[in-house]
């Protein structure tokens, strides 16, 4: 079938909304009509070329070009066709996407970290999950590859089941979109992987999408302070909506303010959530990490990044950690469901998260609006 | 197709081993030749009604063999593959392996019907009846037909004879000590009772660096067996024990106690709970009664004053498709024997045999192996 999407063809260009051709789901895939598309800063990060992988590992990957590229990850929709020895979707169920598929029999599944399922190892090579090969072509009949192989910036995408939680009826979709990925990721940035504890002075670096969820997360921890940290207003003044106790515009500022703060035992954790993270800045971020205490690295860095200012005699001596995170260490079968029963009984902010909406002709506009700090997050919606 | 099968027909009764007709495997199950089968404690809880499902059954639910044909659907396993049954499915998708509880599984309520997961209906059928299959494997019988939920995909180097008892009684007792009692180095260990399951939780403490392991049982050899698997001391019964660990641990007494009983008894719970420590853990792995009375006799005082848990665990709180390639991996390396566990194999016609022998306390594990 025909379908509108934003494709990407290449770094440094914008997107271009153009009609796609979508195959027919084979076995274990599914068509999804997406009604709704977070635009997300990793999308962003295809456009700079952060995460595009450099030529060589894309050759050992065996894929000779990574464009044209179809972005969008974070998505809600509706199932329009199954295709054989689908088990857990039916038509017209509403969907989740999950940028982290899970299998639910690998290692990594079976012992609760989901987030680690071995299927996600080939998230950027392109293709299906199932089976390796393309359901997505554009005009000139070149397969297209689609971004965590979800591609939410197109009406309609094939995809695998592994790749889709069903959710119930009656939760917005808006809502369920942010979940699948911003919400799920900042929120578990603060609760699972820094495991904040009641009492505990938080520090979150970057407010975006990701960062006003690790608030979010921080605050129902139980977090005492909660020091959000971000150069532009805007951001900060809606961390305080979302739980801050207390903003800065740089981790220089709140330094001396965290050291007076906490009578100089400094952050029991620290959350870092900029739009890209570089390595120099994690001098500045370990300063803020008091003894035992805990900094988790959310955020993505350059893919060929190699160096980050740490001072290990520190790190030892002081008994700090620096932690990974992706998707927050949460389990998207478990706790997209949960997540979304909190916004439920009206714990978990949603609807406040989403500053602008946007047809998905716009999405150039969209992600300039990101660019500029206007959006805590911009949405497509699909009528 | 026809294969043999142990039938259990009624309560109180010997298994009755005759041919039995298999239908072909339907939406998302395979056929399975099963190549041998653990001899549970928990098979014998159905001759004597402790755990009531519906008869006529086909019994066994430890159990591995190699993959003969699949139906529509099936998505991870092929022709050829070896597997080993896990007791309790796993669907990979509900709230419980979602989060790294398989022994959890929501598909674990079905196993009380015996029936096929996918439809409810059964493929076992003898002398005009449906049979049920124990935990919906029935794996006394040369043949069966499951629910690729059931079955965990192993390495063939294994010996399937050897790979069967992790479906059970391995996994149950090593996960009891190592995840449900989370015994850490240092630590001081009772486990009541030497079975299957008993002598597993042994090996598992020893890994994980017990200092002590006081293993109970009334029975000689199982005592000795005990020492075999990494037991330090042993005793016939907590009242015997109970002075031996207040000597061994400067009256601080055991860090975990695990309670692998062959039947487990709630009038038992004060005893074993005096061998606990402050803070110490009390993990219940054997099957109680189903109508029990009585309760368990247990000072909550106690509980509170001091600290103690009661804990209770399933498969030994593991995950079936994580920790058997885990043990197996264990076994290639020789930090876990599953050699010695075997006392005695059977062929399938000798199983009333293998269960008097366990009955009289001469087994640790009874096993049948087909040809």
């Amino acid at each position: 079938m025909k379908s509108k999407a934003a494709v990407l063809y290449g770094i440094d260009q914008p997107w271009v909304v153009e009609e796609i051709e979508v195959d027919d789901p084979k076995a274990n895939e599914v068509l999804v009509n997406w009604k709704v598309a977070g635009m997300c800063h990793s999308d962003e990060h295809f456009v700079t070329g952060d995460m595009v992988p450099p030529k060589e590992l894309l050759a050992m990957m065996g894929v000779d070009d990574f464009f044209p590229f179809i972005g969008g990850h974070e998505g809600a929709g509706v199932v329009v066709k199954v295709g054989p020895g689908v088990s857990s979707l039916q038509v017209g169920d509403h969907v989740s996407a999950s940028f982290v598929p899970s299998c639910g029999r690998c290692r990594y599944c079976s012992t609760g970290r989901q987030n680690l399922c071995d299927l996600g190892a080939g998230t950027l090579t392109g293709g299906m999950i199932t089976d390796g090969t393309h359901r997505h072509h554009v005009k000139d009949g070149r397969a297209v590859k689609m971004m965590a192989k979800l591609g939410t910036f197109s009406e309609y995408a094939t995809v695998a089941e592994a790749s889709l939680i069903k959710v119930e009826k009656d939760l917005p979709l808006d809502c369920v979109a942010l979940v699948s990925c911003g919400v799920a990721t900042g929120w578990g940035s603060a609760t699972s992987r820094a495991d904040t504890q009641p009492g505990d002075t938080v520090v979150v670096v970057g407010i975006g999408g990701i960062g006003v969820n690790a608030v979010q997360g921080a605050r129902m921890a139980g977090a005492k302070h909660i020091i959000a940290i971000d150069p532009v207003e805007f951001k900060r003044e809606k961390a305080m909506e979302f739980g801050a106790t207390h903003t800065f515009s740089s981790m220089t500022e709140a330094i001396p303010h965290l050291m007076e703060l906490s009578w100089g035992q400094m952050a029991d954790r620290v959350i870092m959530t900029p739009g890209v993270l570089h390595g120099d800045m994690m001098g500045e971020a370990m300063t803020m990490v008091g003894k035992g205490g805990t900094c988790v690295v959310t955020a993505i860095s350059p893919m060929d990044e190699t160096s980050a200012d740490i001072n290990l005699f520190q790190l030892a001596m002081w008994q700090k950690e620096v932690k990974g995170t992706i998707f927050g260490s949460l389990n998207p079968r478990a706790d997209i469901p949960r997540l979304l029963d909190m916004y439920r009984v009206g714990d978990l902010k949603l609807e406040e998260l989403i500053t602008k909406r946007y047809p998905l002709e716009d999405i150039n506009e969209g992600y300039r609006a990101m660019r500029e700090g206007e959006n805590i997050r911009g949405i497509i919606v699909n009528d | 197709m026809k294969t043999k099968a142990a039938v259990l027909w009624e309560v109180n009764a010997p298994w009755s081993v005759e041919e039995i007709e298999l239908d072909a495997p339907g939406p998302g199950e395979v056929l399975v030749k099963i190549a041998a089968s653990g001899m549970c404690h928990s098979d014998e809880h159905l001759t004597t009604g402790d755990l009531p499902f519906a008869l006529p059954i086909v019994g066994g639910h430890e159990g591995a063999g190699v993959v003969e044909a699949i139906g529509e659907g099936v998505s991870w396993l092929s022709v050829g593959d070896h597997v080993v049954f896990g007791f309790i499915p796993s669907c990979g998708r509900c709230p419980s392996c979602s989060t790294g509880h398989q022994n959890l599984c929501d598909l674990g309520a079905l196993m009380g019907l015996g029936l096929q997961i996918s439809d409810g209906t059964s493929r076992h059928h003898a002398q005009g009846k449906d049979l049920t299959l124990m935990c919906m494997l029935g794996t006394f019988a040369h043949h069966t037909v499951v629910n690729e939920a059931s079955c965990i995909k192993i390495e063939k180097d294994v010996p399937l004879d050897k790979a069967c008892l992790l479906g059970c009684g391995v996994v149950t007792g090593w996960g009891s000590a190592v995840y449900a009692a989370d015994v850490s180095p240092g630590d001081t260990v009772v486990v009541v009772g030497v079975g299957g399951i008993g002598a597993n939780a042994i090996q598992g403490a020893r890994l994980a660096g017990a200092k002590r392991i006081v293993a109970i049982d009334p029975i000689e050899f199982k005592r000795e067996k005990a020492m075999e698997f990494g037991a330090t001391h042993t005793a016939t019964s907590m009242t015997e024990a109970l002075p031996l660990l207040q000597d061994l641990t400067w009256g601080t007494l055991a860090n975990k106690v695990i309670m692998t009983m062959g039947v487990g008894d709630g009038q038992l719970m004060g005893e074993a709970m005096a061998l606990a420590a402050k803070r110490g853990r009390v993990v219940v792995t054997n099957i109680h009664p189903a109508f029990e009375m009585g309760g368990a006799n247990m000072s909550l005082l106690d509980l509170t004053l001091m600290e103690k848990q009661v804990v209770g665990s399933l498969f030994g709180s593991g995950n079936p498709r994580a920790d058997i390639p885990k043990l197996l991996g264990l076994y290639r390396e020789g930090q876990l024997d599953l050699d010695g566990l075997v006392t005695k194999t059977y062929p399938l016609e000798g199983i009333n045999e293998g269960y008097q022998d366990m009955r009289d306390g001469k087994n640790i594990r009874g096993v049948l192996v087909y040809e």
